[in-house]
């Protein structure tokens, strides 16, 4: 009997890490004998339907043509890729057969101008905005999110129960936007993806357009982009960490976060770049005129004096935040969660140890594995501490060579940046040199299926400041 | 299980009749005020960078209330309506409600590119493209996404007029 990963091998190999599977090969990888592997991701379109699967720290993608709208549901056997399942409906009208899972809408809440708006065949205009489901509602403007997310909860004796997603609200329809523009005039609007990675998401994006293009970005490039990353995650977790304490009430911590980040801020500003990274990658690159080192060098200086105040405050108040909204280890292993979430449970991925010329002896956080809000807000804190560490060994040996062998040129490439709120995903396949299709995966979609484990047994008054510790953008899952 | 009706887009049409009706002008001079000016901060489908801005804005880093500005949590005790983001189809019914809900006198502020016109996000099946779709647009302050201090010396020029 052949396990999940020699099946998906057993198709025909159509890119680096994709295998194309008949009907029969698909049902047979959703029901292979032992483990399941992690999915990363799950979507489809009009033609295909994917699954975007971890074996090691290696993507494995595997994809089966869609028949008359219909395709076997990933959802049968990867509890995690019910969320793909909902938005392909939403978008492309195309059905998960035997999926796990109520079926709701991801995304469409009514009130588009048509149904299965990147269909071949869209359906005409839904009309007004449907009823929301559910006993009890936060509205999109509650959650303390920073973008529209409509939550629903079942509730018992004031405590939650279960919850629903909906980001509808936050659906700016940005792969249809995509399709058909070259990478380079996609870049713009990719930098847009959400402020939860303005590095993050253009980089995972850049990587896997070099690899659809069969190139490998010189060691100058990596170490400009890791740099970029590095300042990119102190400045976010510092958000994130701001958010958190000002949720317990921690006011002194927050402030003294909220300062660190604006210095941050005001370095990149100084050394004429954008305040928060915008715009700096590009595919094959980064932005003219880019000096990392002085930029590198400026940022490092005004947050390592930072740091002893932020960890005496964070102990100061860490107590507060002690078994506060906890992801257990088993259901961050089981869906894939990543970034803080993940490791701070326990899951230990990190795909910045996969990437050639990571400088490793820099990535040493490790921390409490409760998995509550007190480990996360740890584990930024260890974060920022390596992320200084790492721009120092960055600066120390940049741009140094090794050989990385280039991939052939398959016009289809994946590409994953570890940001700081997790992994973020790209798969894009090119056409005459234009984006045929596009999935872009933020790691805030791993955290949809353990939410309602995450905050069963709160108020749904605590429900904000347990979004706050988590680190969710909307505008990341929605798209 | 309850379920809660919605209104659609259009009904904003009408929500926006008197948003551009502005404060009172005291001829370029400071007004002396005697509370500060309370702003509600609502982000309609953006990349949320305008929004966080605001945050930071609100945050200790800046002295968003000695500049005679709170930000408030119920719309019912908001003046000013800070709006980012390129209001989605969705999120327009969520504007209209928190827009209804504010008091007489209140403004309208569109807080960078998306919430005035779309910006990289212009009006498509799911997005109505800015809050000129449904209204001139007469106190925005630019960028993609501005900074705390642009937004802060915008939103004093706004208090003077
Ligand atoms: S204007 Fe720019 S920064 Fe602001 S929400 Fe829109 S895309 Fe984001």
């Amino acid at each position: 009997m052949m396990g999940m990963g020699r099946i998906i091998r057993s198709g025909e190999r159509v890119a680096l890490s994709h295998y194309h599977l008949d009907a029969e090969q698909w049902s047979a990888m959703l029901s292979a004998p032992g483990a399941t592997l992690p999915l990363i991701s799950c979507w489809a379109d009009d033609a295909r339907a994917y699954v975007l699967l971890l074996e090691g720290d290696r993507p494995l993608l595997t994809s089966t043509a869609v028949e008359e709208r219909r395709y076997l549901a990933p959802s049968s056997r990867f509890a995690g890729a019910e969320w793909g399942e909902r938005v392909a409906y939403d978008l492309y009208g195309v059905e998960a057969m035997d999926a796990h899972g109520n079926g709701a809408s991801a995304l469409d809440e009514g009130g588009w101008t048509s149904t299965w708006p990147l269909s071949s065949r869209p359906g005409p205009a839904a009309g007004g905005l449907r009823p929301l489901a559910g006993s009890h509602l936060l509205r999109p403007e509650q959650t303390g999110l920073s973008g529209p997310l409509e939550l629903s909860f079942e509730v018992r004796k004031g405590k939650v129960r279960s919850v629903e997603v909906c980001a509808g609200g936050a659906h700016r329809g940005v792969v249809s936007r995509l399709l058909g523009r070259t990478p380079e005039e996609a870049m713009p609007l990719v930098s847009r993806m959400t402020a939860g990675g303005f590095v993050a998401h253009p980089l995972a994006f850049a990587r896997a357009v070099a690899q659809a293009r069969g190139l490998v970005p010189g060691p100058g490039i990596r170490d400009v982009w890791m740099v970029l990353l590095e300042i990119e995650r102190m400045s976010l977790h510092l958000f994130d960490m701001a958010r958190t304490a000002r949720g317990v009430d921690a006011e002194l911590l927050a402030t003294h976060c909220d300062h660190a980040r604006e210095a941050i801020a005001r370095a990149c500003a100084e050394q004429g770049v954008s305040r928060r990274l915008m715009d700096m990658v590009t595919c094959d690159g980064f932005r003219d005129g880019l000096e990392i080192v002085p930029l590198a060098q400026a940022v490092h200086a005004v947050m390592q004096p930072r740091l002893a105040a932020l960890e005496e405050l964070h102990r100061v108040f860490a107590s507060r935040l002690d078994g506060f909204a906890v992801l257990d280890v088993r259901l961050a292993e089981r869906f894939a969660v990543g970034g803080v979430s993940g490791r701070a449970s326990g899951r230990s991925m990190d795909m910045r140890r996969r990437e050639a010329g990571m400088r490793l002896e820099a990535l040493r956080a490790t921390g409490s594995s409760q998995g509550d809000a007190r480990a996360r807000e740890g584990l930024r804190l260890a974060e920022i501490r390596d992320s200084l560490k790492l721009l120092e060994r960055i600066l120390g040996s940049i741009g140094l060579e090794d050989d990385e062998p280039a991939p052939d040129r398959t016009d289809e490439g994946i590409g994953v940046a570890e940001g700081a709120r997790g992994d973020v995903w790209y798969w894009v396949r090119l056409k005459d040199g234009r984006i045929e299709s596009l999935h872009v995966r933020d790691p805030g979609v791993s955290l949809l299926p353990v939410l309602g484990a995450m905050l069963r047994g709160y108020p749904i008054s605590r429900v904000p400041a347990a979004l706050g510790s988590i680190g969710i953008s909307p505008a990341g899952i929605a798209l | 299980m309850k379920a809660v009706q919605r209104t659609g887009p259009l009904s904003l049409l009408y929500a926006f009749m008197d948003a551009t009706r502005g404060r009172a002008s005291v001829n370029g001079e400071i007004p002396r005020r005697e509370r500060p000016i309370g702003l509600y901060i609502l982000e309609t489908g953006g990349c949320e960078g305008c929004f966080m801005e605001v945050e930071s804005l609100n945050g200790s880093a800046f002295a968003l209330e000695q500049a005679g500005f709170v930000c408030v949590s119920d719309p019912a005790d908001a003046d000013w309506l800070l709006l980012t983001g390129a209001v989605t189809r969705v999120c327009a019914e969520m504007l209209d409600r928190v827009w209804r809900a504010m008091p007489p006198g209140r403004s309208l502020i569109a807080v960078g590119a998306c919430a005035v016109d779309g910006g990289p996000f212009p009006a498509g099946y799911a997005t109505l493209g800015g809050l000129q779709a449904l209204t001139p647009v007469r106190r925005a302050i630019p960028g993609c996404p501005p900074a705390p201090q642009e937004i802060l010396h915008a939103l004093e020029e706004l208090a003077r007029v």
